[in-house]
């Protein structure tokens, strides 16, 4: 099995759009949640979003930013990052040995939504001609095949809130085996739609608001947690095998070591505490990791009623006694539900915190739940720790549950 | 205000296009608008000069390829027994 480093990072997200903004945020608990200040806000009961600073025209020249969805334009800044901060990776690859590996949950949602509001809302019979090629799932895998001229596999996965962890460690497995040189791997996600927000709401997963502190309103591990909120980003990552980064030069800002994939194959919402620690497993498994080599994890904790639990379950069902003294983050607190992107941007803090020595804290925890009887490092970060190896897990309707073996960078 | 003047008024507007780059005879290519976003172009075009294109393809390299479009669907419209696109090319046409 080849080594395989995670040698560029690429960001946009509610915490920010650099690796240095969202570590900040994230290790000082600041919250990018807040309410949703839109056209169609007073129509949702409670209006929260967890929104990426981005402006397309900052980064595309008018025709292009025309053709892409805002879920395109988010992968493909983060691709153009991510390439930047490996220091010239495609130099000299063979370009046939480089491949494009995203998750995304809803893709194009904002087209999709705007072409139903011209057919329905305002019963016209003409709709927009980039429709298509706007909404389609693999738009922004397309777009970033096509701008680095990467001519491997390009692949999307969409298996909702772990498609991008899915899309690392698909990845992680083609680079691992030798079959590929290089892959940009992560996931996009834009879901800010009036008819995504509408949906969500129905299914009652999200928050309600915080009246005190709207920006406090996902409680992932709390006993008065209520949903988790929606938000928007990418995270896109470049990987390949460590030898090849380290001989340009290159300081790897940590490694993939494993990678474990588990089904429920029992509803399509309602997780298993069997499929999550199945996943829990199979990624030891992967990286050859007992349970006390594990320093901590980057838990899927959404802040749903559901999950949060039954989570917890999974982690004492694998971990045992090591349970109780794991830190177990669930920064979804601060950064939202990324959805598809989820899983990539929960890699890259788990990625910085090893950098940092750091566990991340699960903010606003006010009141403990005996049913979420973790060490989730409650609302404020622990530092000073010698944190070598995680894992993050990503948890999905439908039943997909994805968990990735991290190492720091060293 | 000339089918020139009201086109360049979409490609400054929604293109953010120079004005001094959209002489008559420039490559929508050249502009970055290949056959693709020649498709796009003419969807606004539609709305803005009140006219609906025929469905079959056109190829309009160049703005006053666009321009002469424009004129002759206009002209149609308004019955003045200049015909249609569509109509005076029927060999591009699939039997």
């Amino acid at each position: 099995m080849t080594r395989v480093a995670v040698s560029g990072i690429g960001v946009v997200s509610p915490l920010g759009d650099t690796l240095a903004a969202v570590y900040e945020q994230a290790v000082a608990g600041r919250s990018g949640v807040h309410r949703l200040e839109t056209a169609f806000s007073h129509r949702l009961v409670a209006p929260l979003a967890a929104t990426a600073r981005f402006d397309g025209t900052a980064h595309f020249e008018p025709p292009k930013l025309r053709m892409l969805d805002r879920v395109s334009q988010f992968a493909l800044v983060c691709a153009h990052q991510a390439v930047d901060a490996a220091a010239d990776p495609l130099s000299g690859l063979d370009r046939s040995r480089a491949g494009v590996f995203v998750g995304t949950g809803m893709a194009g949602t904002l087209t999709s939504d705007d072409g139903y509001q011209t057919l329905y809302g305002e019963a016209s019979d003409r709709i927009k001609p980039y429709t298509v090629l706007m909404g389609m799932h693999n738009a922004p895998a397309g777009w970033i095949g096509i701008e680095h001229a990467l001519r491997g596999p390009n692949l999307t996965y969409s298996t909702a809130c772990s498609s991008s962890a899915v899309a690392i460690g698909e990845a992680w497995r083609r680079v691992a085996a030798g079959e590929l040189d290089l892959a940009l791997a992560g996931g996009s996600e834009a879901p800010l739609s009036f008819g995504s927000l509408k949906a969500w709401e129905a299914l009652h997963t999200l928050a309600a608001i915080d009246a005190a502190d709207p920006s406090a309103s996902c409680k992932p591990f709390s006993k008065d947690r209520s949903g988790m909120v929606l938000g928007e980003g990418a995270a896109m990552l470049v990987l390949e095998p460590w030898d090849r980064a380290v001989a340009r030069g290159v300081r790897p800002l940590g490694e993939v070591i494993g990678y474990g994939l588990a089904t429920d194959a029992a509803h399509i919402t309602r997780p298993s505490v069997e499929g999550q620690a199945a996943a829990l497993q199979a990624a030891l498994e992967s990286a050859g990791l007992s349970v006390d080599a594990v320093d901590a994890i980057n838990a899927h904790g959404t802040g749903t009623q559901a999950n949060d639990p039954v989570e917890t379950a999974a982690i004492k069902t694998v971990f045992g006694k090591r349970a109780q003294t794991i830190p177990v983050s669930a920064t979804k607190a601060v950064h939202g539900h990324l959805l598809g992107a989820a899983g990539a941007l929960e890699c890259v803090l788990s990625l910085l915190a090893m950098q940092h020595g750091v566990a991340l804290p699960t903010m606003h925890r006010a009141l403990p739940d005996p049913a979420c009887d973790l060490d989730c490092v409650p609302n404020v970060a622990r530092r000073g720790l010698d944190i070598r190896t995680m894992l993050s897990s990503s948890f999905a309707f439908g039943g997909t549950n994805a968990v990735l073996a991290l190492r720091r960078g060293d | 205000m000339t089918t020139l003047e009201r086109l360049r008024t979409i490609l400054v507007r929604d293109y953010k296009l120079a004005p001094e780059a959209l002489a008559l005879e420039a490559p929508l290519e050249s502009l970055g608008i290949d056959s693709l976003g020649a498709a796009e172009l003419l969807f606004n075009v539609e709305d803005e000069f009140g006219i609906t294109l025929p469905p079959e393809p056109v190829q309009l390299p160049t703005i006053g390829d666009v321009v002469d479009y424009i004129d002759r669907l206009i002209a149609a419209k308004g019955g003045d027994g200049v015909p249609a696109p569509s109509a005076v090319e029927p060999a591009a046409r699939d039997s």
